[in-house]
């Protein structure tokens, strides 16, 4: 069928107001990766807006050559990738037991999951509970705190239900017993929830910014976020550096490098999450 | 295996019959004690004179103190308006922009251009704060993208994040720049789902795109944006410390500080245990009972629409 003139137009303005949002979306993102890649002139000038101006890397190599920066990085990285493997096994042993219905304390329990949606505890009594455990300037706060919420939980819950329970039984028969059947019946099939869950608790773990604030205060220690903050904030320990050395940077196009160097991992790993986004559109309903 | 629960038997059949359940349970539920319950019961100390030296078993009990303290304070006034403001403009205000996006997403026919605009509007959504913080306060900034523009046409420079009245625009501008993109995904997924056939008979009776899109596409849609609405309202105190400390100066604190905010200066930093205890429960209450309504109406209203 043929379409009308007016569909058509129709059609073409969504996509030119939508092209708009999409180039909005990115002007930011090209505006501070020339300010990391011009020169101090330049930027003294006011001369930088979509494109670089007297391009240098001075900047790039700057923060590159930042010791600081890289264990930042380092200190995020690990607690990322710990954060999520302890994550998804703490999800999945409490999921599972919860999808069964002859699990007789299930709804007990998932009664209190659903009570710290909907009751938090104010932050101070939070803060204090947390620095008894000993967490206060100790790396594993990055982590513990942030590896079971009740929303992601009941995502893994939802998709253990739907798991058909004639392919469990069948691998009971043969003997595996429950941990036998989570561990090689039901995981290996649910890799899509399980990149879903990844991708959640791992962006929570890396963007965090509060929970570091509250309980990290030696530099040492401190997570990407964090140190990017302490980087940008003007006044920082970049300026002094910069006050007498003669060279091709500022205070601005070394908080955008800084800037820049915290954008480039999420994304080079953005392809591989896309695939994953719909999915995490689901719902995480914690009813039947 | 068989089906059949607790009748009969009891607890300790089925505890018996499926132990490795309860194990494989233990430590989840361990943790939502520690990290979730304990410190709930740790609010007791807003009734305290609280100090670490003494701990909670010993502080001394003073009541209500601590409430009327927030209650007559000076700032109570503007961090509540102020919490109530954010949230509204966040859960209210905003609410439209992903639909609105979703559907004109939706009307896209060339594939590739349609990817590229989605891949683009959900980039935001993985960076931090502090990232957008900084990019804010770049653009916005002296020899930013905001003054340049304006110096081309002819205008002074100013420097809108020290400014009052800019707080809430910018505050606004920022959350849809960095969620609504993503706020996409949750209604393109639902007009996924939808049967083409309707369309294609909506079609043959000679609707328009533009008729097709109101008349079919948005009330199919009505389901999912109404429980959105509503489990998003439910959570509206929750704004989030960490966008309104990361786009806040002092110069604009007066309509710019939020409970968490204020909970972070006072409490965490400057020691007030229990009087920014009070404030905390004070605002965990009215968040329960906003998230227990707006549930029951989510469930009221939409099939399958609660979170419990």
């Amino acid at each position: 069928m043929k379409e009308s003139r007016s569909d058509a137009a129709f059609s073409a303005v969504m996509t030119g107001i939508m092209i708009v949002f999409a180039l909005i979306a990115l002007i930011p993102l090209l505006n501070i990766l020339s300010l990391s890649l011009s020169s101090k002139v330049a930027v003294e000038m006011n001369s930088v807006n979509l494109l670089p101006v007297g391009t240098t890397l001075d900047s790039w190599k700057f923060i590159a050559g930042n010791g600081d920066i890289w264990r930042s990085f380092a200190i995020t990285l690990f607690s990322t990738a710990a954060g999520v493997v302890l994550a998804v096994i703490l999800n999945a042993l409490m999921a599972y037991p919860l999808s069964k219905t002859y699990f007789a304390p299930g709804k007990i329990i998932m009664m209190l999951v659903v009570g710290t949606m909907i009751f938090k505890a104010p932050i101070v009594p939070y803060f204090l509970t947390v620095r008894g455990y000993g967490l206060y300037n100790n790396v594993l706060v990055l982590i513990v705190p942030h590896i079971l919420s009740a929303y992601n939980m009941a995502i893994m819950r939802t998709f253990f239900k739907q798991f058909p329970a004639e392919v469990e039984e069948a691998a009971c028969i043969d003997g595996c017993g429950m941990f036998g059947t989570l561990m090689k019946i039901v995981l290996p099939s649910s890799k899509a929830v399980l990149a879903t869950e990844s991708l959640f608790y791992g962006l929570t773990i890396w963007n965090q910014f509060q929970h570091p604030m509250m309980f990290i205060s030696k530099v040492e220690l401190y997570p990407l976020q964090l140190k990017i903050r302490q980087l940008i904030n003007a006044g920082g320990d970049l300026s002094s550096m910069v006050v007498r050395a003669n060279v091709n940077y500022n205070e601005t196009t070394l908080g955008a490098a800084a800037v820049v160097f915290a954008i480039i991992p999420i994304i080079a790993i953005y392809p591989w999450v896309q695939k994953y986004f719909a999915k995490g559109a689901m719902l995480g309903s914690v009813k039947g | 295996m068989k089906k059949s629960g607790t009748p009969g038997g009891g607890l300790a059949l089925n505890v018996r019959k499926y132990w490795p359940l309860y194990v494989m349970v233990l430590p989840g539920l361990v943790y939502l004690i520690m990290f979730r319950y304990i410190p709930i019961f740790g609010s007791v100390i807003a009734f305290q004179d609280y100090s670490v030296f003494l701990g909670i078993s010993g502080s001394p009990f003073v009541g209500l103190k601590n409430f009327i303290r927030l209650f007559n304070s000076f700032d109570f006034g503007t961090i509540f308006s102020n919490t109530v403001i954010l949230g509204l403009i966040k859960t209210v205000l905003l609410f439209p922009v992903p639909v609105a996006m979703a559907l004109m997403i939706n009307e896209i026919r060339s594939s590739w251009i349609k990817k590229s605009v989605q891949t683009a509007v959900y980039i935001p959504h993985f960076l931090s704060w502090v990232i957008v913080g900084g990019l804010v306060f770049d653009i916005l900034g002296v020899g930013g993208l905001f003054n340049n523009i304006r110096a081309a046409m002819g205008l002074g420079v100013m420097l809108p994040m020290q400014k009052e009245s800019w707080f809430r625009p910018i505050f606004a501008f920022s959350s849809v720049w960095k969620e609504s993109g993503w706020g996409t995904v949750v209604y393109l997924a639902a007009l996924s789902g939808m049967d083409p056939s309707i369309y294609e008979s909506a079609s043959i009776d000679g609707a328009s795109r533009a008729q097709r899109l109101t008349r079919i596409t948005l009330p199919l849609l009505v389901p999912t944006i109404l429980t959105m609405f509503l489990l998003n309202i439910g959570g509206f105190l929750d704004l989030g410390f960490e966008q309104v400390y990361n786009l806040q100066t002092p110069m604009t604190y007066n309509v710019s500080d939020i409970f968490d905010t204020y909970v972070y200066r006072a409490g965490i930093l400057q020691a007030q245990y229990s009087y920014t205890t009070a404030v905390g429960l004070f605002q965990s209450v009215i968040g329960l009972v906003l998230v227990v309504t707006f549930n029951k109406l989510a469930n009221k209203f939409t099939e399958d629409g609660g979170l419990w």
